[in-house]
């Protein structure tokens, strides 16, 4: 009975220490994003930059292949059933409405995640394991401004461009199959997803990027700040980095559709 | 803060813990301005923790740190950082940037902290790779260079604000003989031309013999020994002798005792 007590006020109290630390991070964040730099101290714009190539223009073609093939798959998908009723021209509404609200965010964040999310943790662990978190500090140097923030906007910025970008890719996914494969006229196609789209779908998709973007830049670099001990350490939380991540924007998706689509 | 006080950095029982096990218990040191401290011991005594909470990395459980009269402890991050400024650390893997070049390492502090122009911040980059030995390194990526080059490196860097105090962690770790005496010159090259303080956590004994002006002996968290070489070296403690002799710990002990703890009968 007192192991267990013990150990749920040991969860219950590490659960809330972890809170007091992603809260900080959060804090800080925004400090050396919005704050200082009116003060005059500087935002890495360079390094910012760099980032947002790294993270929207390289991973593109990854995000661009797959969101094609979805939405290859959605329009087989309801091909198969719609074809019986003579009614395959809905495949426009569906795969652009699927694409829109909800595939195109949530797939091009998962990937995010999976290829720049873990890299962010594999950076800053690394760092942290050879000390050069506690040189940052040692010179008087900011790490959340130095590490973070540049990470921060990148993110904020790319994400939403390819989940833009990979709205457009997904549709013309199912345009290849309805006009190629199931010869729809590719004017009624395009005119057909134009008439099923609304500017709520748009924007509800783009909100959720967001949110998603900032999800995966924190959550990596909170888990990058927790490495201890070496290699092991670092290859633990970039694991644990992606697995929170996708459980988080699963979590921030519910929220938002429920907000706009279910109140 | 109030003139040129003689004693640079003053440590007033100092405890330090990790969760519950108590590091060091009830430091008192003084290090003088200008000289080299070093600060010996064996493995696992808390020395690189002292080294850690000296240049504020940690915060102690209690007792204060006094650097230049101000008290580091209890200032707050933010008023740290003006402090930080004047104070320069090497530490033991050298700790430079993988992401930057040596040069662009070297210039960090200089492009963060002042606003002098590139090509001023370039001269100084250069001037203090020279001072080091590495002239001509800037383009090189830390992963190019050898151990004690990268500690090198890591001294530029920490000598890029021109600091008033230095700390090194254990600088000539996993050098050899040659490279290790280098690197000791170096910082007596340093102390003397720049009257740098310095404050050196190692356990070479030949490094010690080299560089110190004044030897701190910690053992499980305390003092055992603090004074010159000398005095230290007469001092009738059997630690202190052991350490110096470099003499293992004495090896059997029990038979009967060791017997029952193998064979699991007690």
């Amino acid at each position: 009975m007192a192991a267990v007590l013990g150990y749920s006020g040991r969860v219950t109290l590490n659960a809330l220490y972890a809170g007091a630390t992603v809260c900080v991070l959060m804090v800080e964040t925004v400090n050396w994003m919005v704050v200082q730099p009116l003060r005059g101290k500087g935002l890495r714009l360079r390094s910012t930059v760099e980032h947002f190539v790294e993270f929207g223009v390289n991973s593109m073609p990854i995000v661009g292949m797959i969101c094609f093939l979805i939405g290859v798959i959605m329009a087989m998908q309801s091909a198969y059933t719609l074809q019986k009723w003579g009614a395959t021209i809905f495949i426009a509404n569906l795969v652009g409405v699927s694409a829109l609200r909800e595939l195109a965010p949530l797939m091009t964040a998962i990937l995010i995640t999976g290829r720049n999310g873990s890299a962010i943790t594999a950076e800053i662990g690394t760092m942290k394991v050879a000390e050069e978190i506690d040189a940052l500090q040692v010179m008087g140097l900011n790490p959340t401004k130095f590490l973070v923030v540049p990470k921060f906007l990148a993110m904020v910025l790319a994400v939403p461009c390819a989940t833009a970008l990979a709205m457009f890719i997904m549709i013309f996914g199912g345009f290849v199959v309805g006009v190629y494969v199931l010869g729809i006229d590719a004017t009624a196609y395009f005119n057909q997803t134009a008439l099923a789209l609304e500017s709520k779908d748009l924007f509800t998709g783009m909100t959720k990027s967001v949110f998603f973007a900032i999800v995966i830049c924190w959550v990596g670099v909170y888990r990058g700040f927790q490495v201890e001990g070496g290699a092991e350490g670092v290859g633990k939380q970039t694991t644990s980095s992606v697995v929170t991540s996708i459980f988080l924007i699963i979590i921030v998706d519910l929220v938002w559709t429920a907000l706009f689509y279910f109140s | 803060m109030n003139g040129e006080t003689e004693n640079i950095i003053e440590v007033k029982d100092l405890v330090v813990k990790y969760g519950d096990r108590t590091v060091l218990n009830g430091i008192n040191l003084t290090v003088k301005r200008g000289e080299v401290f070093v600060i010996l011991g064996g493995s696992g005594c808390g020395k690189s923790t002292l080294l850690r909470n000296l240049v504020g990395l940690m915060r102690p459980y209690s007792g204060q740190i006094v650097i230049d009269g101000q008290d580091f402890t209890a200032m707050s991050d933010e008023e740290r950082i003006e402090l930080r400024r004047r104070i320069g650390m090497c530490f033991q893997g050298s700790a430079l940037f993988n992401s930057m070049t040596v040069g662009d390492n070297v210039a960090l502090p200089l492009r963060e902290h002042t606003r002098l122009e590139e090509s001023t911040i370039q001269i100084m980059t250069k001037i203090k790779l020279d001072l080091v030995g590495l002239g001509g390194f800037e383009n090189y990526m830390p992963s190019e260079l050898s151990g004690g080059m990268k500690k090198r490196a890591g001294l530029a860097r920490a000598m890029a604000m021109d600091p008033e105090m230095i700390f090194y962690d254990e600088p000539s770790a996993g050098l050899d003989p040659i490279v290790g005496a280098g690197l000791d010159m170096l910082i007596r090259k340093m102390q003397s031309t720049f009257n740098l303080t310095s404050v050196v956590v190692t356990h070479e004994m030949e490094s010690v013999k080299l560089i110190a002006d004044r030897v701190c002996m910690l053992k499980d968290g305390e003092v055992v020994g603090l004074g010159g070489l000398e005095t230290l070296k007469r001092l009738d403690h059997p630690f202190v002798q052991q350490f110096f002799e470099r003499r293992p710990d004495e090896e059997g002990g029990d038979n009967a005792a060791y017997l029952n703890s193998l064979t699991g009968t007690d």
